[in-house]
């Protein structure tokens, strides 16, 4: 589903990933950890292109979303390889669903024209098909009776249940997570984690940048652990959490369990 | 000196067709002018240096050259030079309009200076692409901080369309003039049109605190 191939990314002089390689399988859930400035969001970010990747290549849905890049295929015709394969963002981000750390609502519109905005303008969707397919998520998310209000009333964890719903109204193949329970107040973090959880066991292909590390290793098949701009384990939770293999994962874990 | 304001009344029906000139021009001014500053704030914020630099040269004219002149020399000058023929009309309130727009394209660029970036993150991951992005998204949310300087504008609008008397048109201005001409008395006329704009000014700024709580009904909880 998701093939990353080392991937670098840098902010002018500063690298902030070193040449990640990641696969995600269809109905993966895996979660990226790791100390702050590890480059998990911008590893996330690059997913659906919110960050140009540096180098490297990403493959989602066995399409090239990234331009290709020469190192990776030596002695082929890079024009070739990218009118075979290359899909444009617009394509993509269809298909990928992000959720954002700050919710990011639009604020000047109701719960119910958020749903139902992207759905309209970008798949084109009927209204009336879109409001039906807004009331069912937003009743999922038990957000329903909220529908007709504006996001500046809710309370964090309301705003951020209504973003996942909001994203998952486009129907993705992939859902992104980056931190979305790092704004929260402490006794809302857990109705958003539910539903994340649920979405999990509907078997949704997602990747997950999180702090939460009972939350990680209970969902998650994999856990991916990022430092420094490197993936330098990627393991079951039950085997990450019990032995991790570097040094530098088991002192992170010391700290943050 | 005796004042007598009875004489104002005899004046009423040329008063009125003034006021419609006035409001006129000024309200074609504004709508023409937040038209135009849409693009030119675009402009500004596009990245692209060209586009940049034409916004801003346009911007520093519009400032830079007394608003009189610029009548003039749209109404007596740019006929001239090229193949067009302004109504007085037609002239003043291209003028009027084109200055808004430098004025009301700085505050709108500010406007969305101010917006949050994940607005525009949200709009990209759900596959919005940029024209959509700015008409629904940036822009709605911009109109908000851009409605206290778009009053302003409305404002200063209404009030330097009294220089539009200048190339002849029958405003409330000039009907003052007239009045002075024919009776030889000037304090009841000025002081009448005085009140006359300064009633259209707070009714003007009364609409605009309305409209604000309008455009910010979202805020509201």
């Amino acid at each position: 589903m998701i093939d990353v191939k080392n991937l670098h990314k840098s902010f002018g002089a500063l690298q902030v990933l070193r040449g990640i390689d990641l696969h995600v399988d269809r109905g993966d859930v895996v979660s990226i950890i790791g100390p702050s400035g590890s480059g998990k969001s911008t590893l996330l970010r690059s997913i659906n292109l919110l960050e140009t990747a540096t180098s490297g290549e990403i493959w989602v849905d066995s399409k090239l979303i990234t331009r290709p890049d020469p190192s990776l295929h030596p002695g082929e015709n890079l024009q070739e390889i990218t009118k075979a394969h290359y899909q444009d963002p617009y394509a993509l981000r269809r298909k990928v669903g992000m959720v954002f750390q700050h919710f990011n609502l639009f604020p000047h519109k109701t719960v119910l024209e958020n749903m139902i905005y992207a759905p309209v303008t970008v798949l084109k969707l009927p209204r009336e098909q879109a409001v039906e397919k807004a009331r069912a998520l937003l009743e999922s998310v038990g957000m329903l009776e909220k529908i007709d209000v504006y996001p500046g009333t809710l309370s964090g964890g309301q705003t951020q249940r209504v973003a996942i719903a909001r994203a998952l109204a486009m129907e993705p193949d992939v859902m992104l997570f980056d931190e979305p329970t790092s704004a929260l107040d402490p006794e809302m973090v857990k109705e958003v984690l539910d539903v994340i959880k649920r979405l999990a066991g509907s078997g949704m292909t997602m990747l997950l940048v999180t702090h939460e590390m009972g939350f990680a290793r209970e969902v998650s098949d994999r856990i991916c652990f990022l430092d420094e701009g490197r993936l330098i384990e990627d393991a079951p939770p039950e085997i990450f959490f019990s032995t991790p293999k570097s040094e530098r994962a088991r002192i992170f874990l010391d700290k943050v369990l | 000196m005796q004042l007598d304001f009875s004489i104002i009344f005899n004046y009423i029906p040329e008063f009125v067709s003034a006021l419609g000139v006035t409001l006129k021009v000024t309200v074609c001014s504004l709508l023409l002018g937040l038209v135009f500053s849409v693009p030119l704030s675009l402009f500004k914020i596009s990245g692209i240096k060209p586009l940049e630099w034409f916004a801003a040269l346009y911007t520093s004219i519009f400032r830079g050259v007394p608003l009189m002149a610029q009548v003039f020399m749209m109404y007596f000058g740019v006929p001239l030079v090229l193949p067009v023929k302004f109504t007085a009309f037609t002239a003043g309130t291209l003028v009027f309009s084109m200055n808004s727009a430098a004025y009301i394209s700085e505050s709108m660029r500010g406007g969305i200076r101010a917006i949050d970036k994940g607005q525009y993150e949200a709009s990209m991951a759900l596959g919005v692409r940029y024209g959509a992005m700015m008409k629904d998204i940036i822009l709605p949310q911009a109109i908000k901080s851009v409605m206290p300087s778009l009053v302003n504008e409305f404002i200063s609008l209404l009030k330097n369309t009294t220089l539009i008397a200048s190339i002849g048109l029958v405003d409330i201005l000039r009907v003052g003039q007239l009045i002075q001409s024919r009776t030889y008395r000037a304090f009841e006329p000025f002081f009448a049109i005085s009140v006359f704009y300064y009633v259209l000014v707070m009714a003007l700024s009364f609409l605009g605190k309305l409209l604000e709580r309008w455009v910010n009904k979202s805020d509201r909880r």
